[in-house]
């Protein structure tokens, strides 16, 4: 059953900042005017990188149709790697008007039997919330009959937006799966990581240089993650939000339940990840282990440093715009601005009040309506390369600047101090491509 | 026809996509239009994020947004006044498509009402596309239907040397192009409904994807009465064209299954022929089926000894299908969702998803299809050819061709140099 009471709470939840003066933080979608994913989705790309689970989507094909095997989220697990993979109860017009009650329990045990999932996820869709299904019950029987974690997850598309559907997909995880392992040994030093997907192996840039300073990733929410592993996610001593304000509420319910502090980081740039390992380090209180971190931080920045050189000269006395959402509209500017990249402007059309606060320590400028200002602004600054979704483009060749798109599915890391190379490589290539120029070049019998 | 397989009770991949997809790519096709999806946002969304990264290009599409509580109560009309209102705000555009998904139809809005109501303040096609029920080529066809029945003006006159072009959804941006030049160098006044050659061709434009791109306009959609010849592409299009010349008498209904390989193509220029009253084509269309007569041999060494397996919407699935086993190729076929035309086949062919793809692919040489074959084909070790929806791997997806002669050449020398450096 979807939980009205639940999402309500969800929310208005009181460890948001922005909620201390606004009412509702996360507005109704308007029809006609939106443009983002729904509560599902958000669901999914919570879970779906837990690739030793089975993901099954109790719905039409629709719902998984067009969004299994769409992002890059690596993981390590040896065993049949399900996060590439799409499984979905297909529900047709017969399913509709006699239930899909059998046909989920059906599906349940054909994937328990041909593939070995040590956990099935069951995702509610729009279609089966309103015909009713009985999914919790029919995942508890398929609990029982299999000795699994068969684990359902209310998030219905219409109930809200992505943002919501990450927080359902946590709650998921807090009610069935926290807590039902208890680990060979506990680590001082154990932390969680949640909100980290590990998308084209983000998390990897920064895991080893945790483990080399001692600390131990007992469970991810859910990056490179293992069912295993996060039913043991109550033994961990601290709970590390990476990028990832959704998930905020499971920190404060996991603080209440189990006494977990929650530190709250971004992995991008220099200043950032090694802000973060402080953070984390600081948390712990363990005065050696701060030392061995700073010592390993100046290791780490020294070596980025080096491999920035070439990119430096290139990079140096250049000016960007930015035009991105939520958390990117921040966190992508500091890492420019470690390349040597000046940022002049950032959108913050879609981020949240928090983003915004803290978007105003990086850049001078806010843009609340990017289409109208970008333009203007890449003359009035002799702007040099434009960071955009596509739609922003053509702005870019009217205005012959180089173009990045930072909303594409990205191919590789920028994360942490090896992904700031990345980013500097690909800025240095649209910098030195003649393309922008050339592609809106007038035609001979325009001109 | 394929031997009858135990019903899975689930999908296990998925090939298949769905209704308002169809509706969507339908909606994309027509000038100025905003396709507007009835449910909730994660729908347009999905689909939005799909198209996008297939076509390279932006795309136009809004959403109804419904929410739980304008999912249980009136009848959608609601949503779909702010919808409008909300989009007209922003923008004018000369034809909204309105069409639903499984939760609205799950839940039975009226959308016909809805539109009766919104009739001064903005025209809109309506479909009822259901996620539940048909898929990709279907949505297309219906929205294609819709667009017949409630734009087009009767009209007494009828003009022969006017043809109406439907194409069914899978034919690309270039190959829609290629069919209507061809048509017109038979001297006809060519439309294609939809006409994605102007819109998802991959032209560089002002276009901010607040609007569709390009593609025929709302003008020449409600003249399209007088037209003398309506030519359908694919089965899954075949009813628009018995729609058309219920509604149209006096205009003649001409389809074709395929316009891919040598006897389709024959079938196509013939009957363009008749229509005329002419003895020969132009003469490039000539040179090109030699062209192609000549391809039919060069390629047959290689063809005729392979095994290819294809997994598709149906309609392109025949035509490569057909195209290959002309040339002796060993083929089998899985398809998306049900079809008329899956009784054509003379080959193998089942409705399936990508884990039946998986079993039958150790027997094969080459897999056709979309995206989600690329890590079967490394696994297996087999050579691919990308078709289909969605195609994130690849760029140029709207420039590629294979119909008619000349692209009956391309798709089998492309087929025959594939699995010769797979071989290699």
């Amino acid at each position: 059953m979807i939980n009205k009471k639940l999402i309500k709470d969800l929310l208005n939840e009181s460890a948001c900042s922005h909620n201390k003066d606004k009412k509702s933080s996360c507005d109704k979608p308007k029809p006609g005017a939106t443009s983002g994913g729904c509560a599902f989705e958000g669901a999914q790309i919570s879970l779906f990188p837990y690739a030793d689970a089975a993901h099954l989507v109790h719905g039409p094909d629709t719902c998984l149709g067009a969004s299994w095997e769409t992002r890059a989220t690596l993981t390590s697990y040896e065993g049949e790697n399900n996060t590439p993979l799409g499984y979905c109860t297909n529900v047709t017009t017969q399913d509709i008007i006699f239930g899909g009650d059998k046909k989920l329990a059906e599906a349940i045990a054909y994937i328990v039997e041909h593939k070995k999932p040590k956990a099935v996820f069951v995702y509610e869709t729009c279609v089966t919330a309103m015909i009713g299904d009985n999914i919790d019950f029919t995942c508890k029987e398929a609990r029982k009959r299999f000795g699994i974690p068969i684990v359902p997850v209310h998030s219905p598309g219409f109930v809200g937006g992505k943002n919501l559907g990450s927080r359902l997909a946590g709650e998921a995880v807090l009610d069935a799966l926290v807590g039902t392992r208890e680990p060979k040994e506990i680590h001082p030093f154990g932390i969680n990581l949640i909100g980290d997907y590990n998308v084209t192996g983000d998390m990897w840039q920064y895991t080893p240089i945790l483990e080399r300073i001692g600390i131990k990733v007992v469970a991810t929410l859910s990056g490179d993650g293992r069912i295993e592993a996060v039913q043991t996610a109550h033994t961990a001593k601290l709970n590390v939000i990476v990028c990832a304000k959704s998930l905020i509420t499971l920190c404060r319910k996991m603080q209440e339940r189990y006494n977990i502090p929650y530190v709250s980081v971004s992995f991008y740039g220099k200043r950032d990840t090694s802000n973060a390992i402080r953070s984390i380090v600081n948390a712990f209180g363990d005065e050696a282990m701060s030392k061995r971190a700073e010592k390993i931080i100046l290791e780490e920045e020294a070596k980025l440093e080096e491999r920035l050189l070439p990119y430096r000269e290139i990079l140096k006395d250049k000016k960007a715009i930015l035009n991105t959402g939520g958390n990117k509209s921040w966190s992508i500017a500091s890492a420019l601005q470690d390349i040597g990249i000046e940022v002049v402007a950032t959108s913050i059309r879609k981020a949240t009040e928090e983003d915004i606060a803290i978007a105003k320590t990086y850049v001078p400028i806010l843009m609340k309506v990017p289409a109208n200002e970008q333009a203007k602004l890449i003359d009035e600054h002799n702007i040099d390369i434009l960071l955009a979704g596509g739609r922003s483009l053509y702005t870019a060749l009217k205005k012959k600047v180089a173009f990045v798109d930072v909303n594409q599915e990205k191919k590789v890391s920028y994360g942490a101090y090896g992904g700031l190379e990345n980013l500097a490589i690909d800025v240095c290539a649209a910098l030195a491509n003649p393309v922008f120029k050339l592609a809106s070049k007038a035609a001979p019998w325009e001109s | 026809m394929g031997e009858l397989k135990v019903i899975k009770p689930l999908h296990v991949n998925p090939l298949k996509l769905s209704q308002p997809m169809g509706a969507t790519l339908a909606f994309l096709g027509i000038k100025n239009c905003m396709p507007l999806m009835h449910g909730a946002l994660g729908c347009a969304s999905f689909t939005k994020v799909l198209f996008t990264r297939h076509f390279n290009d932006p795309i136009a599409i809004q959403t109804t947004a419904v929410n739980d509580i304008t999912a249980v109560i009136d009848g959608g009309e609601k949503g779909i006044f702010e919808a409008i209102a909300n989009i007209t705000q922003k923008v004018t555009p000369e034809l909204v498509g309105l069409f639903t998904t499984g939760l609205t139809e799950t839940k039975g809005d009226d959308i016909k009402g809805a539109c009766a109501l919104l009739k001064e303040k903005q025209k809109i096609v309506y479909v009822h596309t259901p996620d539940f029920e048909g898929g990709l080529e279907s949505g297309w066809a219906l929205s294609v239907q819709g667009i017949i029945e409630q734009l087009i003006e009767p009209s007494v006159e009828c003009n022969k040397d006017k043809v109406l072009l439907i194409p069914n959804v899978n034919l690309s941006a270039i190959e829609v192009e290629k069919i209507k030049e061809s048509l017109d160098l038979f001297d006809f006044e060519v439309y294609a409904l939809p006409d994605l050659s102007d819109s998802l061709d991959g032209h560089l434009g002002v276009k901010q994807g607040a609007l569709s791109s390009g593609g025929i306009s709302v003008e020449a959609i409600k003249k399209l009465g007088d037209t003398g010849h309506v030519i359908t592409v694919g089965r899954s299009v075949k009813k628009c064209g018995e729609l058309f010349k219920a509604k149209h008498t006096q205009s003649q209904h001409h389809h074709f299954d395929t316009l891919t390989g040598l006897v389709a193509c024959d079938d196509f220029y013939k009957t363009l022929l008749t229509c005329k009253d002419w003895s020969k084509p132009p003469a490039s269309i000539q040179r090109w089926r030699k062209r192609l007569q000549d391809t039919l041999l060069d390629t047959h060494f290689a063809l005729g000894k392979a095994k290819v397996i294809i997994a598709d919407e149906p309609d392109n699935a025949y035509a490569m299908a057909k195209a290959l086993r002309e040339v002796g190729a060993h083929v089998e076929a899985i398809i998306a969702q049900r079809s008329e035309v899956q009784e054509l086949f003379t080959c193998n062919v089942s409705v399936g998803d990508f884990e039946e793809v998986e079993k039958a692919l150790p027997l094969y040489d080459l897999l056709i299809t979309n995206y989600h074959g690329e890590r079967l084909a490394h696994q297996y070790h087999k050579a691919i050819l990308f078709r289909g929806f969605p195609n994130y791997e690849q760029v140029g997806i709207g420039l590629r061709h294979n119909v008619l002669y000349e692209g009956s050449c391309a798709l089998l020398c492309e087929v025959a140099n594939l699995l010769g450096d797979h071989i290699s």
